[in-house]
Protein backbone atom coordinates (compact mmCIF):
# COMPACT_ATOMS: atom_id res chain seq x y z
CA UNK A 1 0.00 0.00 0.00
CA UNK A 2 1.06 3.77 -0.80
CA UNK A 3 1.47 5.84 2.88
CA UNK A 4 0.10 8.81 2.32
CA UNK A 5 -0.36 11.95 5.13
CA UNK A 6 -2.59 14.59 4.60
CA UNK A 7 -0.91 18.34 3.74
CA UNK A 8 -1.56 20.87 5.94
CA UNK A 9 -4.77 22.89 5.14
CA UNK A 10 -3.44 26.04 4.61
CA UNK A 11 -0.70 25.03 1.86
CA UNK A 12 -3.71 23.08 0.15
CA UNK A 13 -5.98 26.15 0.03
CA UNK A 14 -3.02 28.57 -0.49
CA UNK A 15 -3.12 26.82 -4.14
CA UNK A 16 -6.96 27.05 -4.77
CA UNK A 17 -7.83 30.53 -6.73
CA UNK A 18 -10.49 32.61 -6.16
CA UNK A 19 -13.63 31.92 -6.96
CA UNK A 20 -12.54 28.34 -8.32
CA UNK A 21 -15.15 25.38 -7.64
CA UNK A 22 -13.41 22.44 -6.22
CA UNK A 23 -14.62 18.66 -6.38
CA UNK A 24 -13.19 16.45 -3.57
CA UNK A 25 -11.89 12.76 -4.07
CA UNK A 26 -10.89 10.53 -1.92
CA UNK A 27 -9.63 6.43 -1.85
CA UNK A 28 -11.13 4.04 -0.17
CA UNK A 29 -7.92 1.90 -0.33
CA UNK A 30 -4.41 2.74 0.92
CA UNK A 31 -5.69 6.73 1.97
CA UNK A 32 -8.82 4.81 3.82
CA UNK A 33 -6.22 2.86 5.83
CA UNK A 34 -4.31 6.11 6.89
CA UNK A 35 -6.92 8.20 7.64
CA UNK A 36 -5.85 10.33 5.07
CA UNK A 37 -8.57 10.03 2.69
CA UNK A 38 -11.20 7.77 3.20
CA UNK A 39 -14.94 8.50 3.45
CA UNK A 40 -14.85 10.60 6.59
CA UNK A 41 -11.79 12.32 5.65
CA UNK A 42 -13.10 13.15 2.52
CA UNK A 43 -16.05 14.22 3.63
CA UNK A 44 -14.86 16.27 6.22
CA UNK A 45 -12.49 18.16 3.73
CA UNK A 46 -15.28 18.93 1.80
CA UNK A 47 -16.77 20.96 5.29
CA UNK A 48 -12.76 22.11 5.68
CA UNK A 49 -12.70 23.96 2.53
CA UNK A 50 -16.71 25.01 2.74
CA UNK A 51 -15.90 26.87 6.19
CA UNK A 52 -13.12 28.62 5.01
CA UNK A 53 -15.33 29.99 1.96
CA UNK A 54 -14.29 27.38 -0.96
CA UNK A 55 -16.58 26.97 -3.26
CA UNK A 56 -17.22 22.85 -3.20
CA UNK A 57 -19.33 21.56 -5.83
CA UNK A 58 -19.23 17.68 -4.68
CA UNK A 59 -16.97 15.08 -3.05
CA UNK A 60 -16.65 11.28 -3.75
CA UNK A 61 -14.72 8.26 -2.50
CA UNK A 62 -15.26 6.19 -5.59
CA UNK A 63 -16.02 2.58 -5.09
CA UNK A 64 -16.92 0.12 -1.82
CA UNK A 65 -14.13 -0.12 0.90
CA UNK A 66 -11.38 -1.82 -0.18
CA UNK A 67 -11.44 -0.02 -3.92
CA UNK A 68 -8.04 2.03 -5.20
CA UNK A 69 -8.69 4.94 -6.34
CA UNK A 70 -5.61 4.19 -9.15
CA UNK A 71 -8.02 1.56 -10.60
CA UNK A 72 -8.41 4.20 -13.19
CA UNK A 73 -11.69 2.11 -14.56
CA UNK A 74 -14.10 2.61 -11.39
CA UNK A 75 -12.83 6.36 -10.80
CA UNK A 76 -13.60 6.83 -14.40
CA UNK A 77 -17.30 5.25 -14.00
CA UNK A 78 -17.62 7.21 -10.96
CA UNK A 79 -16.97 10.40 -12.43
CA UNK A 80 -18.75 10.48 -15.40
CA UNK A 81 -21.36 8.86 -14.68
CA UNK A 82 -22.66 9.15 -10.48
CA UNK A 83 -21.37 12.72 -10.21
CA UNK A 84 -21.03 14.35 -14.20
CA UNK A 85 -22.95 16.72 -12.73
CA UNK A 86 -20.82 17.72 -10.15
CA UNK A 87 -17.60 16.62 -12.11
CA UNK A 88 -19.08 19.19 -14.91
CA UNK A 89 -19.40 22.07 -12.57
CA UNK A 90 -16.09 21.74 -11.29
CA UNK A 91 -12.77 23.65 -12.15
CA UNK A 92 -10.89 21.46 -10.22
CA UNK A 93 -10.18 18.79 -8.19
CA UNK A 94 -8.59 17.84 -4.63
CA UNK A 95 -7.48 14.81 -4.47
CA UNK A 96 -6.72 12.85 -1.20
CA UNK A 97 -4.68 9.59 -2.10
CA UNK A 98 -1.25 8.93 -3.20
CA UNK A 99 0.50 10.05 -6.34
CA UNK A 100 -0.74 7.72 -8.16
CA UNK A 101 -4.45 8.76 -7.21
CA UNK A 102 -3.89 12.15 -8.46
CA UNK A 103 -2.49 10.69 -11.86
CA UNK A 104 -5.66 8.86 -12.04
CA UNK A 105 -8.08 11.90 -11.41
CA UNK A 106 -6.44 13.24 -14.31
CA UNK A 107 -6.95 10.61 -16.66
CA UNK A 108 -10.73 9.70 -15.24
CA UNK A 109 -11.74 13.55 -15.78
CA UNK A 110 -10.03 14.21 -19.26
CA UNK A 111 -7.27 16.05 -18.08
CA UNK A 112 -8.79 18.00 -15.07
CA UNK A 113 -6.79 20.48 -13.27
CA UNK A 114 -5.71 18.56 -9.98
CA UNK A 115 -4.62 19.71 -6.79
CA UNK A 116 -2.43 16.74 -4.66
CA UNK A 117 -4.11 17.08 -0.45
CA UNK A 118 -1.43 14.44 0.41
CA UNK A 119 1.95 13.83 0.21
CA UNK A 120 2.51 10.31 -0.50
CA UNK A 121 5.75 9.27 1.66
CA UNK A 122 6.20 5.43 0.76
CA UNK A 123 4.65 1.81 0.37
CA UNK A 124 4.22 0.08 3.55
CA UNK A 125 2.95 -2.93 5.45
CA UNK A 126 -0.40 -2.33 7.25
CA UNK A 127 0.89 -3.96 10.32
CA UNK A 128 -2.11 -3.14 12.44
CA UNK A 129 -4.91 -0.46 12.04
CA UNK A 130 -2.57 1.77 13.59
CA UNK A 131 0.67 1.34 12.59
CA UNK A 132 2.20 1.59 8.59
CA UNK A 133 5.64 0.20 8.05
CA UNK A 134 7.99 0.14 5.14
CA UNK A 135 9.85 -2.93 4.18
CA UNK A 136 10.58 -2.54 0.80
CA UNK A 137 12.08 0.42 -1.15
CA UNK A 138 10.44 -0.78 -4.85
CA UNK A 139 14.59 -0.64 -6.44
CA UNK A 140 13.47 -3.64 -8.89
CA UNK A 141 16.12 -6.10 -7.85
CA UNK A 142 15.22 -7.85 -4.76
CA UNK A 143 18.20 -9.53 -2.58
CA UNK A 144 16.10 -10.72 0.12
CA UNK A 145 16.86 -14.39 -0.60
CA UNK A 146 19.84 -13.71 1.09
CA UNK A 147 18.85 -11.66 4.21
CA UNK A 148 16.09 -13.69 5.43
CA UNK A 149 13.22 -11.62 3.61
CA UNK A 150 14.38 -8.44 5.53
CA UNK A 151 15.11 -5.61 3.04
CA UNK A 152 18.79 -3.63 3.80
CA UNK A 153 18.00 -0.80 0.93
CA UNK A 154 14.85 -0.18 3.36
CA UNK A 155 15.81 -0.91 6.63
CA UNK A 156 19.65 0.28 6.60
CA UNK A 157 19.79 3.94 6.71
CA UNK A 158 23.01 3.90 4.37
CA UNK A 159 21.27 1.29 1.82
CA UNK A 160 24.41 -0.99 2.04
CA UNK A 161 24.11 -4.28 0.91
CA UNK A 162 27.17 -6.44 2.12
CA UNK A 163 26.52 -5.67 6.02
CA UNK A 164 26.44 -2.86 8.43
CA UNK A 165 28.53 0.07 8.74
CA UNK A 166 30.43 0.75 12.05
CA UNK A 167 27.83 3.33 13.65
CA UNK A 168 25.34 0.40 15.56
CA UNK A 169 25.18 1.19 19.13
CA UNK A 170 23.39 -0.96 21.69
CA UNK A 171 21.71 -2.47 18.37
CA UNK A 172 20.20 1.01 17.38
CA UNK A 173 21.20 2.78 14.40
CA UNK A 174 23.39 6.09 14.27
CA UNK A 175 20.85 8.17 12.61
CA UNK A 176 18.15 7.36 14.76
CA UNK A 177 18.72 5.86 18.35
CA UNK A 178 15.05 4.63 18.27
CA UNK A 179 15.37 1.87 15.62
CA UNK A 180 17.21 -0.67 15.24
CA UNK A 181 19.74 -1.09 12.92
CA UNK A 182 18.71 -3.25 9.63
CA UNK A 183 21.66 -5.34 9.69
CA UNK A 184 21.55 -6.53 13.21
CA UNK A 185 17.74 -7.11 12.62
CA UNK A 186 18.97 -9.50 9.24
CA UNK A 187 21.66 -11.31 11.28
CA UNK A 188 19.42 -11.79 14.82
CA UNK A 189 16.39 -13.65 11.96
CA UNK A 190 19.63 -15.12 10.29
CA UNK A 191 20.96 -16.44 13.44
CA UNK A 192 17.40 -18.02 14.50
CA UNK A 193 16.48 -19.54 11.30
CA UNK A 194 20.51 -20.58 11.49
CA UNK A 195 21.75 -19.47 8.06
CA UNK A 196 24.19 -16.60 8.88
CA UNK A 197 26.57 -18.64 6.37
CA UNK A 198 23.68 -16.23 3.73
CA UNK A 199 25.05 -13.22 4.29
CA UNK A 200 29.11 -14.69 3.15
CA UNK A 201 28.56 -14.04 -0.60
CA UNK A 202 29.54 -10.72 -1.73
CA UNK A 203 26.58 -8.45 -3.04
CA UNK A 204 27.57 -6.61 -6.19
CA UNK A 205 26.06 -2.97 -6.11
CA UNK A 206 22.41 -2.46 -7.55
CA UNK A 207 21.74 -1.66 -10.78
CA UNK A 208 20.46 1.54 -10.60
CA UNK A 209 19.00 1.68 -14.47
CA UNK A 210 16.30 -0.45 -12.67
CA UNK A 211 15.51 3.02 -10.86
CA UNK A 212 15.03 4.89 -14.45
CA UNK A 213 11.96 6.92 -14.23
CA UNK A 214 8.95 6.57 -15.27
CA UNK A 215 8.90 3.11 -14.95
CA UNK A 216 5.57 1.20 -16.51
CA UNK A 217 4.58 -2.79 -16.72
CA UNK A 218 2.86 -4.37 -19.70
CA UNK A 219 1.11 -7.80 -18.19
CA UNK A 220 -0.64 -10.58 -20.05
CA UNK A 221 -1.72 -13.67 -18.10
CA UNK A 222 1.65 -15.39 -19.73
CA UNK A 223 4.26 -12.79 -19.49
CA UNK A 224 4.84 -9.21 -17.95
CA UNK A 225 7.73 -6.68 -19.48
CA UNK A 226 9.25 -4.19 -16.72
CA UNK A 227 9.93 -0.83 -18.61
CA UNK A 228 12.45 1.45 -16.51
CA UNK A 229 13.56 4.64 -18.69
CA UNK A 230 16.12 3.25 -21.00
CA UNK A 231 15.93 -0.59 -20.25
CA UNK A 232 12.97 -3.15 -20.61
CA UNK A 233 13.13 -7.06 -18.90
CA UNK A 234 10.58 -9.64 -20.27
CA UNK A 235 9.93 -12.13 -17.84
CA UNK A 236 7.41 -15.60 -18.08
CA UNK A 237 5.75 -17.38 -15.53
CA UNK A 238 4.90 -20.41 -17.52
CA UNK A 239 8.22 -21.95 -17.58
CA UNK B 1 55.14 6.38 0.06
CA UNK B 2 52.18 3.83 0.54
CA UNK B 3 51.58 2.70 3.62
CA UNK B 4 52.10 -1.24 3.05
CA UNK B 5 55.75 -0.72 2.18
CA UNK B 6 55.86 0.21 5.47
CA UNK B 7 53.52 -2.79 6.75
CA UNK B 8 55.64 -5.46 4.74
CA UNK B 9 58.93 -3.71 6.71
CA UNK B 10 57.04 -4.96 9.52
CA UNK B 11 57.41 -0.96 10.43
CA UNK B 12 54.86 -0.39 13.66
CA UNK B 13 52.77 2.53 11.23
CA UNK B 14 51.63 5.55 13.21
CA UNK B 15 49.54 7.68 11.61
CA UNK B 16 47.51 11.01 12.35
CA UNK B 17 44.11 12.92 11.34
CA UNK B 18 43.08 16.05 10.98
CA UNK B 19 40.02 17.76 9.30
CA UNK B 20 39.67 20.11 6.36
CA UNK B 21 39.06 23.74 7.22
CA UNK B 22 35.00 25.04 7.24
CA UNK B 23 36.53 26.92 4.21
CA UNK B 24 38.67 27.37 0.95
CA UNK B 25 42.79 27.19 1.07
CA UNK B 26 43.79 30.86 1.01
CA UNK B 27 44.92 32.16 -2.88
CA UNK B 28 48.28 33.29 -0.50
CA UNK B 29 50.41 30.62 -0.58
CA UNK B 30 52.14 31.90 2.52
CA UNK B 31 49.04 31.27 4.82
CA UNK B 32 48.23 27.28 5.40
CA UNK B 33 44.88 25.86 6.26
CA UNK B 34 44.53 25.18 9.98
CA UNK B 35 44.36 21.39 8.89
CA UNK B 36 48.02 21.86 7.44
CA UNK B 37 49.85 23.28 10.51
CA UNK B 38 47.79 20.75 12.71
CA UNK B 39 49.79 18.08 10.02
CA UNK B 40 53.01 19.65 10.53
CA UNK B 41 53.42 19.18 14.18
CA UNK B 42 52.41 15.81 13.68
CA UNK B 43 55.18 15.33 10.50
CA UNK B 44 57.70 14.38 12.95
CA UNK B 45 55.79 11.69 15.32
CA UNK B 46 53.66 9.96 12.09
CA UNK B 47 54.28 8.37 9.35
CA UNK B 48 51.66 9.52 7.17
CA UNK B 49 47.98 11.36 8.11
CA UNK B 50 44.31 10.91 7.41
CA UNK B 51 42.47 13.54 5.95
CA UNK B 52 39.03 13.36 6.65
CA UNK B 53 35.96 13.84 4.10
CA UNK B 54 33.36 15.29 5.10
CA UNK B 55 33.56 13.90 8.57
CA UNK B 56 30.45 13.93 10.01
CA UNK B 57 28.57 14.76 7.35
CA UNK B 58 29.62 18.27 8.00
CA UNK B 59 30.39 20.16 4.72
CA UNK B 60 34.27 21.58 4.44
CA UNK B 61 36.90 21.88 2.18
CA UNK B 62 37.38 18.88 -0.27
CA UNK B 63 39.67 15.98 1.60
CA UNK B 64 41.65 15.05 -2.31
CA UNK B 65 42.46 19.27 -1.69
CA UNK B 66 43.54 19.43 1.52
CA UNK B 67 45.50 15.82 0.99
CA UNK B 68 47.37 17.75 -2.03
CA UNK B 69 48.53 20.79 0.31
CA UNK B 70 49.71 18.17 2.36
CA UNK B 71 51.83 16.48 0.01
CA UNK B 72 53.24 19.65 -1.32
CA UNK B 73 54.60 20.18 2.34
CA UNK B 74 55.98 17.06 2.48
CA UNK B 75 53.66 14.89 4.38
CA UNK B 76 52.12 11.75 3.63
CA UNK B 77 48.31 11.92 3.35
CA UNK B 78 46.48 9.09 3.77
CA UNK B 79 43.15 10.50 1.54
CA UNK B 80 39.63 9.53 3.01
CA UNK B 81 36.73 8.92 0.80
CA UNK B 82 33.26 7.99 1.18
CA UNK B 83 30.71 6.41 -0.51
CA UNK B 84 28.04 8.99 0.64
CA UNK B 85 28.39 12.07 -1.43
CA UNK B 86 29.47 10.84 -4.64
CA UNK B 87 27.87 7.80 -7.20
CA UNK B 88 30.34 5.53 -8.78
CA UNK B 89 31.43 7.42 -11.61
CA UNK B 90 32.71 10.60 -9.01
CA UNK B 91 34.38 7.84 -7.08
CA UNK B 92 36.14 6.17 -9.40
CA UNK B 93 37.02 9.88 -11.49
CA UNK B 94 38.05 10.65 -7.87
CA UNK B 95 40.71 7.49 -7.08
CA UNK B 96 41.89 8.61 -10.44
CA UNK B 97 42.47 12.63 -9.99
CA UNK B 98 44.06 11.15 -6.71
CA UNK B 99 46.66 9.35 -8.26
CA UNK B 100 47.11 11.81 -11.14
CA UNK B 101 47.42 14.28 -8.12
CA UNK B 102 50.17 11.89 -6.61
CA UNK B 103 48.24 10.39 -3.17
CA UNK B 104 49.72 7.24 -2.45
CA UNK B 105 47.26 6.00 0.24
CA UNK B 106 43.15 6.43 0.53
CA UNK B 107 40.84 4.96 2.58
CA UNK B 108 37.52 3.88 1.87
CA UNK B 109 34.62 4.28 3.64
CA UNK B 110 31.04 4.62 3.95
CA UNK B 111 30.88 7.72 5.43
CA UNK B 112 28.56 9.05 8.51
CA UNK B 113 24.92 9.76 7.42
CA UNK B 114 24.10 13.25 6.19
CA UNK B 115 21.65 13.07 9.18
CA UNK B 116 24.65 13.49 11.55
CA UNK B 117 26.13 16.64 9.85
CA UNK B 118 24.70 20.47 8.73
CA UNK B 119 23.36 19.36 5.60
CA UNK B 120 20.26 17.02 6.87
CA UNK B 121 18.52 17.86 3.62
CA UNK B 122 20.96 16.67 0.95
CA UNK B 123 20.43 13.66 -0.88
CA UNK B 124 22.36 10.70 0.62
CA UNK B 125 24.02 8.92 -2.25
CA UNK B 126 25.30 5.57 -0.65
CA UNK B 127 25.31 4.44 -4.34
CA UNK B 128 27.97 1.81 -3.48
CA UNK B 129 28.50 0.73 -0.19
CA UNK B 130 32.41 0.64 1.42
CA UNK B 131 32.60 -3.25 0.04
CA UNK B 132 31.98 -2.30 -3.70
CA UNK B 133 34.32 0.84 -3.05
CA UNK B 134 37.49 -1.48 -2.16
CA UNK B 135 36.78 -3.83 -5.08
CA UNK B 136 36.22 -0.96 -7.38
CA UNK B 137 39.63 0.53 -6.56
CA UNK B 138 41.18 -2.62 -6.62
CA UNK B 139 39.69 -2.72 -10.06
CA UNK B 140 41.58 0.21 -11.25
CA UNK B 141 44.45 -0.60 -10.04
CA UNK B 142 44.29 -3.80 -11.86
CA UNK B 143 43.89 -1.77 -15.09
CA UNK B 144 39.52 -1.70 -15.71
CA UNK B 145 36.60 0.66 -14.01
CA UNK B 146 33.20 -1.17 -12.56
CA UNK B 147 32.08 -1.85 -15.71
CA UNK B 148 34.71 -3.64 -17.15
CA UNK B 149 35.68 -1.05 -19.55
CA UNK B 150 39.38 -0.70 -19.56
CA UNK B 151 41.67 2.18 -18.40
CA UNK B 152 45.03 4.14 -19.06
CA UNK B 153 47.55 4.12 -16.65
CA UNK B 154 46.10 1.76 -13.88
CA UNK B 155 46.39 3.47 -10.42
CA UNK B 156 48.69 2.37 -7.54
CA UNK B 157 47.83 2.99 -4.26
CA UNK B 158 47.18 1.55 -0.82
CA UNK B 159 43.53 1.11 0.03
CA UNK B 160 43.10 1.05 4.07
CA UNK B 161 39.28 0.32 4.98
CA UNK B 162 37.83 0.75 8.62
CA UNK B 163 36.28 -1.93 11.09
CA UNK B 164 34.79 -1.19 14.36
CA UNK B 165 36.15 -3.60 17.08
CA UNK B 166 33.24 -2.57 19.57
CA UNK B 167 30.50 -3.39 17.17
CA UNK B 168 27.92 -5.35 19.05
CA UNK B 169 27.27 -8.59 17.40
CA UNK B 170 31.09 -8.74 16.71
CA UNK B 171 31.06 -11.78 14.28
CA UNK B 172 28.82 -9.07 12.02
CA UNK B 173 31.27 -6.93 12.18
CA UNK B 174 33.77 -9.79 10.92
CA UNK B 175 32.05 -10.94 8.02
CA UNK B 176 31.85 -7.66 6.45
CA UNK B 177 35.94 -6.89 7.30
CA UNK B 178 36.50 -10.23 5.71
CA UNK B 179 34.33 -8.99 2.80
CA UNK B 180 36.38 -6.06 2.61
CA UNK B 181 39.88 -8.23 2.52
CA UNK B 182 38.48 -10.14 -0.10
CA UNK B 183 37.62 -6.72 -2.37
CA UNK B 184 41.42 -5.77 -1.79
CA UNK B 185 41.85 -3.92 1.35
CA UNK B 186 45.48 -3.89 2.25
CA UNK B 187 44.97 -2.57 6.10
CA UNK B 188 42.71 -1.58 8.49
CA UNK B 189 42.74 1.46 10.75
CA UNK B 190 39.87 0.75 14.11
CA UNK B 191 37.00 2.59 15.36
CA UNK B 192 38.26 4.20 18.49
CA UNK B 193 39.12 1.58 21.32
CA UNK B 194 38.88 2.54 25.12
CA UNK B 195 38.71 -1.49 26.39
CA UNK B 196 41.38 -4.25 26.57
CA UNK B 197 39.02 -6.97 26.99
CA UNK B 198 37.14 -5.87 24.22
CA UNK B 199 40.10 -5.04 21.91
CA UNK B 200 41.43 -8.28 22.72
CA UNK B 201 38.67 -10.77 21.48
CA UNK B 202 38.40 -8.53 18.50
CA UNK B 203 41.96 -9.44 17.54
CA UNK B 204 41.72 -13.06 18.34
CA UNK B 205 39.20 -13.39 15.94
CA UNK B 206 40.88 -11.65 13.72
CA UNK B 207 44.32 -13.12 13.51
CA UNK B 208 43.92 -15.05 11.20
CA UNK B 209 43.42 -12.96 8.31
CA UNK B 210 46.48 -11.92 8.27
CA UNK B 211 45.96 -8.07 7.18
CA UNK B 212 47.61 -5.60 9.36
CA UNK B 213 45.33 -3.97 11.89
CA UNK B 214 46.02 0.26 13.24
CA UNK B 215 44.49 0.52 16.35
CA UNK B 216 42.68 3.01 16.44
CA UNK B 217 42.56 6.00 19.66
CA UNK B 218 40.97 9.18 19.95
CA UNK B 219 42.45 10.82 22.84
CA UNK B 220 40.37 11.54 25.70
CA UNK B 221 40.65 15.18 27.18
CA UNK B 222 38.16 15.24 29.86
CA UNK B 223 35.41 13.34 31.46
CA UNK B 224 32.81 15.87 29.63
CA UNK B 225 34.28 14.60 26.38
CA UNK B 226 33.62 10.69 27.53
CA UNK B 227 30.02 11.42 28.44
CA UNK B 228 29.29 13.13 25.31
CA UNK B 229 30.78 10.79 23.57
CA UNK B 230 29.01 7.38 25.01
CA UNK B 231 25.64 9.45 24.36
CA UNK B 232 26.37 10.82 20.74
CA UNK B 233 28.89 9.40 18.84
CA UNK B 234 27.97 6.05 17.63
CA UNK B 235 29.96 3.01 17.95
CA UNK B 236 32.31 4.39 20.51
CA UNK B 237 32.36 3.62 23.52
CA UNK B 238 34.19 4.74 26.35
CA UNK B 239 34.73 2.88 29.92
CA UNK B 240 33.96 4.24 33.55
CA UNK B 241 37.51 3.93 34.41
CA UNK B 242 38.87 6.18 31.77
CA UNK B 243 36.21 9.36 32.61
CA UNK B 244 37.07 8.71 36.31
CA UNK B 245 40.84 8.81 35.73
CA UNK B 246 40.52 11.69 33.05
CA UNK B 247 38.30 13.52 35.88
CA UNK B 248 40.96 12.82 38.78
CA UNK B 249 42.99 15.72 38.04
CA UNK B 250 42.76 19.36 37.34
CA UNK B 251 41.95 21.02 33.97
CA UNK B 252 45.33 22.19 33.67
CA UNK B 253 47.14 18.85 34.00
CA UNK B 254 44.84 17.03 31.48
CA UNK B 255 46.84 16.70 28.88
CA UNK B 256 49.57 15.63 30.37
CA UNK B 257 46.88 12.93 31.79
CA UNK B 258 45.28 11.81 28.91
CA UNK B 259 48.75 11.34 26.95
CA UNK B 260 50.15 8.87 29.87
CA UNK B 261 46.53 7.14 29.61
CA UNK B 262 46.49 6.90 25.92
CA UNK B 263 50.31 5.83 25.86
CA UNK B 264 49.09 3.47 28.86
CA UNK B 265 46.64 1.94 26.56
CA UNK B 266 48.55 2.03 23.59
CA UNK B 267 51.69 -0.08 25.29
CA UNK B 268 48.97 -2.78 26.44
CA UNK B 269 47.71 -3.47 23.04
CA UNK B 270 50.81 -2.60 21.13
CA UNK B 271 51.72 -6.11 20.85
CA UNK B 272 49.00 -7.44 19.44
CA UNK B 273 48.62 -4.80 15.98
CA UNK B 274 50.71 -3.48 13.30
CA UNK B 275 50.28 0.18 13.88
CA UNK B 276 48.26 3.17 15.71
CA UNK B 277 46.11 5.30 14.16
CA UNK B 278 45.57 8.56 16.68
CA UNK B 279 43.10 10.91 16.36
CA UNK B 280 44.12 13.66 19.04
CA UNK B 281 41.65 16.15 17.98
CA UNK B 282 43.37 19.20 18.09
CA UNK B 283 46.09 18.22 21.16
CA UNK B 284 48.62 17.34 18.51
CA UNK B 285 51.32 18.70 20.84
CA UNK B 286 50.96 15.52 23.16
CA UNK B 287 51.26 13.02 20.53
CA UNK B 288 55.41 12.65 20.90
CA UNK B 289 54.18 11.92 25.01
CA UNK B 290 51.62 9.29 24.02
CA UNK B 291 54.03 7.73 22.11
CA UNK B 292 56.65 7.46 24.29
CA UNK B 293 54.63 6.62 26.94
CA UNK B 294 54.15 3.55 24.94
CA UNK B 295 57.72 3.06 23.73
CA UNK B 296 57.49 3.47 20.24
CA UNK B 297 59.20 5.63 17.77
CA UNK B 298 58.74 6.67 14.28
Amino acid sequence: MHATIQKPIDEIIRHIQPNESVFVVGCNNCAWKCHSGGEEETKMMAKRLSDRGIDVVGYTVPGPQGMSLCKLSNTRKVLHEDYANEVERADSFLVLGCGQGVHTVIDATDDGMVHPGCDTIFGGETVSDTDIEEFCSLCGECIIEFTGGLCPMTLCAKQLLNGPCGGAENGHCEVDADRPCGWILIYERLKKLNRTSLLDPFQPPKNNAKWGRPRSLRVSPTEATFYANGTHITVSNQE
Amino acid sequence: MKLTTLFDKGAFVITGEVGPIKGAIHRDKSIEPGCAIEALSLQQHVHAVNVTDNQSAVMRLGSLAASVRLTAAGIEPVYQLTCRDRNRLALQSDLLTAYSLGIDNVLLLTGDHIHLGDHKEAKPVFDLDSVHLIKMAKGLSEGFDITGNSIENNIDMAFGAVVNPNFDPLDLQLMKMKKKIDAGADFFQTQAVYDLGCFDQFIEKTHSFNCPVQVGMVVLKSPEMGRFMNKNVSGIHVPEHWIKEIGSVDKKDRKKKAAEMAGRFLKQVKPMVQGVHIMPLGWTDIVPDILDYAGISR
